[in-house]
């Protein structure tokens, strides 16, 4: 179960998509994947695709050995779970973020952004 | 009983990491004034990376029992990283009365050398190592750029000045009255005088933190004899008054808020009332913060406030981290419980000299570590 969770949250992270975790019976969301809720033991869950826009949790700026100033932190998204990210620009805490995606060992990741997609 | 402790502490140790733990433990040893084929229980903590620059001993309950030459009959590890060395102690009192076992040996270090020389911490031993996991959801966890534990506990002062108003200067007057404490202890890398000015001025390691607001990697060991027997010992005799331990499971993430830290609950029933000083886990300056507050010495948020209206040196008000704490004796492998434990039985034993609080009796030690803070024991020491 936890494998196939695992699997689901990667196929999602491919087409571009953020998963998260709701509990169907006590409504708590989670963002890394167990096959239990943490907050009631239950196993009764679904995986979910949140709409992806968040606030800065916390944020923390260090410049890596390239020498490249890098954005870490935690976004808060509007379904209500946490996950720690990178952050693409500038950002304050309290911030509206939105995920974006970037390729990281040839698979794609989630990344978040102060800069809303542009409209096509 | 705590019947004997040693610590060694290097910037780097050239030798082995095994021969670094032998010249410690004898050092305990004869603190005690018993002889290893008296021990018969063995406690341990160990973190990857930090015994001969190895990712990982295959059981060092075997290698470390064979090195020194002893046979206990009891062995145990306990690896939740800084609060481990408190735990420790503990059990082997525990076993001790409960008649399992009479001398036991407490150890906690290793080289950290090996590991800040290749630019990593424990806290990111899977970059240097790979095949490691930090986590089980290291696929959607480590996929981040990081510097932990710096950027973890980065963003942790960072939310507590956003809530609460905290500043860095308030942060910096802390590493300064630490710094003050240090410099009567012989045993401390960092003695020069300091000023919150200097605080502020040292590189910004990942912002808010400063590079003196940051613990300094180190080569050691802390040794503890725990026995029965007292006899022979020339320490006083300690009790342990209050001992409690906090473990939480979640990620950072999914905690109320990362301002929390689990001493809230491993020092509840712990009476602070009459404590002669304090002796809080210092990996950072925030991480002395959270637990001024988690411990019940000012309420949640109002640390910043506390340490400008206290005097929290060895001849002060509200004395913390005596010796310096981590922040200028350094970090032997990562772990600071060795140097908070080892500083409160200095300050109980009148051993603490030019750093010595007057008629210290009843110390706190709290302890926080293990994988992002999940890890908290507290511990109230008391002479006899």
């Amino acid at each position: 179960m936890f494998d196939e969770i695992k699997k689901r949250y990667l196929e999602m992270f491919e087409s571009e998509k953020l998963p998260y975790v709701k509990c169907n019976k006590c409504g708590y969301v989670f963002y890394y994947p167990r096959d239990y809720c943490p907050k009631c033991g239950s196993k009764d869950l679904a995986v979910l695709e949140s709409k992806g826009v968040g606030k800065v949790f916390s944020y923390t700026k260090f410049v890596n050995k390239d020498g490249k100033e890098v954005i870490y932190g935690i976004v808060e998204l509007n379904e209500g779970f946490r996950m720690y990210t990178n952050f693409l620009d500038e950002v304050d805490i309290g911030d509206e973020v939105v995920v974006k995606y970037t390729i990281k060992d040839g698979r794609k990741i989630p990344i978040f952004s102060k800069n809303k997609p542009k409209k096509e | 009983m705590i019947v004997g402790f040693a610590s060694s502490i290097y910037k780097k140790y050239e030798g082995s990491t095994f021969q670094l733990l032998a010249e410690t433990v004898s050092k305990a040893m004869e603190m005690a004034n018993m002889e290893l084929k008296q021990i018969d229980g063995l406690f341990y903590t160990y973190l990857p990376g930090t015994i001969e620059g190895k990712a990982s001993l295959h059981f060092p309950s075997f290698q470390i029992p064979t090195f020194l030459g002893i046979k206990p009959r009891i062995i145990d590890s306990v690896d939740y990283g800084g609060p481990s060395a408190l735990t420790m102690v503990y059990r082997a009192e525990k076993l001790i009365s409960a008649g399992e076992i009479e001398n036991a040996l407490c150890i906690v270090g290793g080289k950290a050398s090996f590991l800040r020389e290749n630019r990593v911490t424990v806290d990111s031993v899977d970059r240097f190592f790979g095949n490691v996991s930090l986590t089980p959801f290291d696929e959607f966890y480590r996929i981040y750029e990081d510097i932990n534990p710096v950027t973890d506990y980065a963003l942790v002062a960072k939310r507590h000045s956003k809530l609460f108003g905290t500043t860095d200067e308030q942060r910096a007057l802390l590493a300064v009255m630490q710094r003050k404490n240090a410099m009567g202890n012989n045993k401390a890398l960092y003695r020069t005088p300091l000023t919150v000015k200097d605080v502020l001025s040292s590189r910004v390691v990942s912002d808010p933190l400063r590079l003196l607001e940051i613990v300094y990697p180190v080569d050691g060991f802390h040794v503890f004899v725990v026995s029965k027997h007292h006899s022979k010992s020339d320490l006083r005799p300690i009790k342990i008054e209050f001992y409690n331990e906090a473990h939480w499971n979640e990620m950072p993430t999914e905690l109320q808020d990362i301002v929390y830290t689990p001493a809230i609950e491993s020092s509840k029933g712990a009476k602070i009332n009459g404590v002669d000083a304090f002796e809080l886990y210092d990996s950072f300056t925030i991480t002395v913060m959270l637990q001024i507050e988690d411990i019940g010495l000012v309420e949640k948020g109002r640390a910043g406030k506390f340490v400008e209206d206290n005097d929290l040196t060895y001849q002060g008000n509200v004395p913390i981290n005596t010796g310096g704490g981590s922040l200028n004796v350094g970090q032997p492998a990562y772990m600071s419980g060795g140097v908070i434990l080892e500083e409160a039985l200095l300050q109980l034993n009148n051993m603490a000299y030019n750093h010595q609080v007057k008629g210290a009796n009843r110390i706190l030690v709290n302890g926080i570590g293990g994988w992002n803070r999940g890890h908290s024991v507290t511990m109230v020491l008391r002479g006899e």
